[in-house]
């Protein structure tokens, strides 16, 4: 993504904040969204966009899990492992997924193909239907079974790439 | 649907009240109007006070003497910040307040604004809740359109309005000097205390933060009162709460009740449908997984602040994560160490360093390769973890594990034995 594409997205957003720094995570999820991760060019770009060094720019991307500075598949699966979703079966979701797609069980990763991103994530919030799973940052489902959420993969595989990779 | 039934209640109770019409509908809007025509800043302060009304997103500090902590003289510009970062394990009520209920929101957080004399307010939300961010932008655009956020709210002389900010997935920015951090776009890492964000908050500047539970009970009770919400519950801890129950039960979910009415038992047998048939209460992390863990012995506990420090844990984010006798108390343990060694921002050492130790001590235990002097070596690893950080989260670490260890000693001592396979979970449809 170009600099001048990120400043048009944070021109109407910049008078919401006293100091433009906090410009810098919205930019960052904002650039995200064409290739699904962050780039270097991405991140000197953000880092033109808002006015900060770029080595500030990657030290805030680093920090936050859903900003990724690695090339991630198409669509990334979060699989919920925390505490409730452990009771209720996720870790049997898990390595089904991750058998089912030629990933190592211990951390996680992308398919052979590309399309799949399959990664543990720290409780989501919907332990009431646990065992989740989250896509990108669509908004999260369950309860799964092994079954269902290898479904779940082959539906995602099947379908259309989402126009702006929000994650 | 969420079960709301007292301050949140039927208005979200029935449908999604995502509409401005339907939230005015349901009675909204009605103690914001009711504010800036008859009560002072300063007494509106006065009223959070008097409700009793204690913080809900973890820490129960009193609402109102939060506020009061912020300079009255002071020049810089005032903020509302809403920690709409819920990540604590197995909490997940603000989630459906703001799916749910997204302009009681809105209206406290400007009520909390016109208290102490600011003009923005921040709902900082998690990254992992995009639905939830774009139910509320939708819900400030339609805020705005009629008056009810921007310049002379509702010809009034109060300029207030509210940005959504979305964080991208770290627990930490839960902590509010964290948040704060994050918010000014920086890695998000705790701030030394004091200065506390009532002086010293955003940019700087006296800052209120507060929960999303907190905040969205603000309107009920300007409209009904200070002594109305003081009247429901026992008088330290007053008010109704969102509880939100998960693992071993047979209904999950989010169940609203008066403080002190119900017990943890009613809480995991009537409201949420009690166990799989046969099983019985092995452990019950009550208030989120950072508190120390409950067991059978404690189920007749009233869920309220007081009654549940006395029994030795702590209310918390009201977060109850419930675990039958099938499942092991070790397991349980390692998963939360990894949990906090996962979610630690890496800035304090015995935290950092810590929590790696307690998972890695975990997993030899239920690999079977563990030594029984590593359960000494886990208790003198809490004592050089615990006080010695700059934030609780280190703490939260220590609290479910030391407690389980104490609790269930001989489980432990058992697995460090003879090891620990998986247990059967309980499957969708069991």
């Amino acid at each position: 993504m170009t600099a001048d594409e990120i400043r048009a997205y944070l021109e109407p957003r910049r008078h919401e904040f006293a100091d433009p720094r906090s410009l810098v995570m919205p930019a960052l999820k904002y650039a995200q969204t064409t290739r699904g991760h962050l780039s270097r060019e991405d991140l000197d770009a953000v880092a033109e966009a808002t006015g900060f060094t770029p080595s500030f720019v990657e030290s805030v991307a680093s920090f936050y899990d859903r900003l990724y500075t690695q090339p991630v598949g198409n669509r990334v699966v979060s699989v919920c492992i925390t505490l409730s979703c452990m009771l209720r079966g996720s870790d049997e979701v898990w390595d089904h997924l991750c058998e089912k797609e030629g990933i190592d069980h211990h951390h996680g990763g992308t398919s052979a193909d590309g399309r799949i991103t399959i990664q543990e994530a720290q409780c989501l919030g919907y332990c009431d239907k646990a065992p989740c799973i989250q896509v990108d940052a669509d908004e999260t489902l369950g309860p799964f079974t092994p079954d269902s959420a290898a479904a779940l993969v082959d539906e995602l595989r099947a379908a259309p790439d989402p126009e702006e990779y929000w994650r | 649907m969420p079960i709301m039934n007292n301050v949140y209640r039927q208005r979200a109770a029935e449908k999604p009240l995502v509409t401005l019409d339907d939230y005015r509908a349901a009675g909204g809007y009605t103690a914001l109007p009711k504010a800036l025509a008859d009560v002072e800043p300063d007494d509106l302060q006065y009223v959070f006070m008097r409700s009793g009304l204690r913080g809900r997103g973890g820490a129960g500090f009193p609402m109102g003497k939060k506020a009061s902590f912020l300079p009255k003289d002071s020049k810089k510009a005032k903020y509302v910040v809403c920690n709409a970062d819920e990540s604590e394990p197995g909490t997940f009520k603000d989630r459906d307040i703001m799916a749910f209920n997204p302009f009681q929101l809105l209206e406290g957080i400007t009520l909390a604004g016109y208290a102490i004399g600011a003009e923005r307010g921040y709902i900082y939300i998690r990254g992992e809740y995009e639905h939830q961010a774009r139910v509320l932008d939708d819900a400030v655009r339609q805020a705005r359109a009629a008056g009810l956020l921007g310049e002379g709210i509702l010809k009034s002389t109060l300029n207030f309005d509210i940005t959504v900010y979305r964080g991208a997935g770290a627990y930490i920015c839960g902590e509010e000097t964290a948040l704060l951090e994050s918010l000014e776009g920086k890695r998000g890492q705790p701030r030394l205390k004091p200065p506390f964000p009532a002086v010293a908050g955003l940019y700087q500047s006296p800052t209120l933060i507060n929960n999303v539970e907190t905040l969205a009970a603000l309107p009920p009770i300007v409209e009904n009162g200070a002594d109305w919400y003081a009247a429901l519950g026992p008088e330290k801890s007053p008010g109704s709460k969102v509880f939100s129950i998960s693992g071993h039960v047979m209904r999950p979910g989010n169940y609203e009740i008066v403080l002190g009415e119900t017990t943890l038992r009613e809480l995991i047998f009537v409201h949420a449908g009690g166990l799989r048939p046969g099983r019985r209460v092995k452990a019950v992390w009550v208030g989120g997984s950072s508190v120390p863990v409950l067991g059978e012995g404690h189920l007749d506990t009233p869920l309220d602040y007081e009654s549940i420090q006395a029994a030795g844990s702590a209310l918390g984010s009201g977060g109850c994560i419930v675990m039958d006798d099938s499942g092991c108390i070790v397991r349980a343990s390692l998963r939360l160490a990894t949990f906090y060694r996962h979610e630690s921002c890496g800035k304090c050492s015995p935290c950092r360093e810590g929590t790696t130790w307690l998972e890695k001590l975990l997993m030899r235990m239920i690999a079977g390769e563990a030594r029984m002097e590593d359960l000494e070596m886990m208790e003198t690893l809490f004592g050089r973890i615990s006080g010695k950080t700059l934030c609780p989260l280190a703490e939260g670490a220590v609290a479910p594990i030391k407690s389980a260890l104490n609790m269930f000693r001989d489980d432990f001592v058992r697995v460090v034995e003879n090891g620990s396979p998986r247990p059967e979970p309980m499957m969708a449809g069991a």
